[in-house]
């Protein structure tokens, strides 16, 4: 329950920053979706279920600050949350640079999942236009944003502690020494 | 009498001396624009001098004030420094105000216009991702805001409200791609529907034989009853004919500027 209690405060914060603070700095292309990382941070470190509930809890948050209909964040946020818990079985997730490669297939998976579901469901065409130019710009901001977190995260290291089951952060995967 | 005169001589000579100068006094005080040959001597020789000595005693004082005694120089400094923060805050805090001042008189004459009640708010937030095109307001429920509700700014439309909270409400823009509002030509009262296309819109079922030129203004319709009739919604770039289409291919650009949305109106009642 710490730990929700944790994402859901950091899940709010994320959003607050993208909906109040970027808007004033960036057009909404160029703004990263902290959120999509976070998710898929926690699909890489923690175990399969808590990864599922987190991205089912901050998809309606990001679905609460977006658009007008709950529920498109949350189903986009759990295939890309079993997506990942699926590929980190087969990656070595004490690398950062995987890390940024998920991100960035993550964003194109998200923008792709966001795409399908609003022609389909919602009747929202013209959302293609929007969606699929702004891809590469998405990708831009997502990847310089992970790169600026995992600098961080090196960075105060220590703050972080000796757990393992951090991705990105080398000696503490969950994997290492098995 | 010698003896006398010996005895007193240095006395009589001061009483001499003083009456003399009394009387030169006297004399000058009546001509008293006139310099006397001494006086302009004196006055000639000094001048130099006092000028040499006044540049030397600045230059100490200087010397002195600016490199000797700084016993509170960092201490002025500071408060100097602080003074003048305070007062550059001041006055972008005043040209804030003085440029939201201008908004709002564009926005009060925009009320008169539309003659219905309306309730300004203040945009607080924009929306979490990259594709969706809505806004948060500082007014919600409390402020007797229902979803529904068109909000305008004083350019145009802005969009309107699809969801309230007690203090706040989201906005659904225009330009949003699941946004359509029913529209017409104002020049030549050709109808259709203006859909959000993120950054402009397109007006969509307009006829083929409909007279639409790029720099017509486009305008709420008031069919469908969310919008008052003759809102401007934009204004047209681009017209495209097909022959085999039954309707033309049209687009416009917003005339609200979103990119600049700081205040904006919600409409709250019917026609007054």
């Amino acid at each position: 329950m710490k730990h929700f209690s944790l994402y859901f405060l950091i899940g709010i914060l994320f959003v607050f920053i993208q909906s109040s603070v970027l808007p004033l700095f960036f057009s909404p292309n160029l703004r990263p979706n902290l959120i999509l990382i976070f998710v898929l941070y926690l699909g890489l470190s923690e175990s399969t279920n808590r990864a599922i509930i987190a991205g089912l809890l901050l998809g309606a948050i990001q679905d609460s600050f977006c658009g007008h209909s709950l529920g498109l964040y949350v189903s986009v946020y759990l295939i890309i949350v079993i997506s990942t818990r699926v590929l980190s079985e087969q990656m070595n997730t004490e690398s950062s640079a995987l890390l940024l490669v998920l991100i960035a297939g993550g964003t194109i998976l998200q923008n792709l999942l966001v795409a399908v579901f609003l022609s389909i469901l919602a009747d929202t065409e013209p959302v293609l236009r929007i969606l699929l130019p702004a891809i590469p710009q998405q990708l831009l901001a997502n990847l310089l944003s992970s790169a600026l977190f995992l600098f961080l995260l090196f960075r105060f290291q220590r703050l972080v502690g000796q757990r393992p089951g951090l991705a990105g952060l080398i000696y503490q995967s969950k994997y290492h020494g098995l | 009498m010698r003896d006398l005169l010996k005895r007193y001589r240095f006395f009589l000579f001061a009483i001499i001396l003083l009456l003399a100068t009394v009387i030169l006094y006297s004399y000058n005080l009546r001509q008293k624009t006139a310099t006397t040959f001494f006086e302009r001597a004196v006055l000639t020789f000094a001048s130099p001098l006092q000028t040499s000595l006044d540049g030397l005693v600045d230059s100490f004082k200087g010397v002195w004030g600016n490199y000797l005694w700084l016993v509170d120089a960092r201490q002025q400094n500071l408060v100097l420094a602080q003074e003048n923060k305070d007062l550059r805050t001041k006055l972008q805090q005043s040209e804030e105000i003085s440029l939201q001042n201008v908004r709002l008189r564009r926005l009060l004459a925009f009320v008169d216009d539309l003659d219905r009640p309306a309730l300004p708010a203040q945009v607080i937030g924009e929306d979490a991702s990259n594709w969706a095109r809505t806004i948060v307001i500082d007014k919600g429920s409390r402020a007797g805001l229902l979803t529904g509700f068109p909000v305008v700014a004083a350019d145009g439309v802005v969009g309107r409200i699809i969801k309230t909270a007690p203090n706040s409400s989201r906005v659904l823009l225009i330009t949003d791609a699941s946004s359509a509002v029913a529209a017409l030509i104002q020049r030549t009262r050709t109808r259709g529907v203006a859909r959000g296309r993120g950054n402009d819109l397109s007006l969509e079922y307009a006829l083929r034989d409909g007279d639409i030129q790029t720099g017509d203004l486009l305008v709420t319709s008031g069919m469908g009853g969310v919008f008052p009739k003759g809102l401007a919604l934009g204004v047209i770039t681009v017209v495209e004919k097909d022959p085999f289409n039954l309707f033309q291919q049209v687009q416009a650009e917003t005339a609200a500027d979103f990119s600049h949305l700081e205040e904006v109106l919600v409409i709250v009642g019917e026609d007054k």
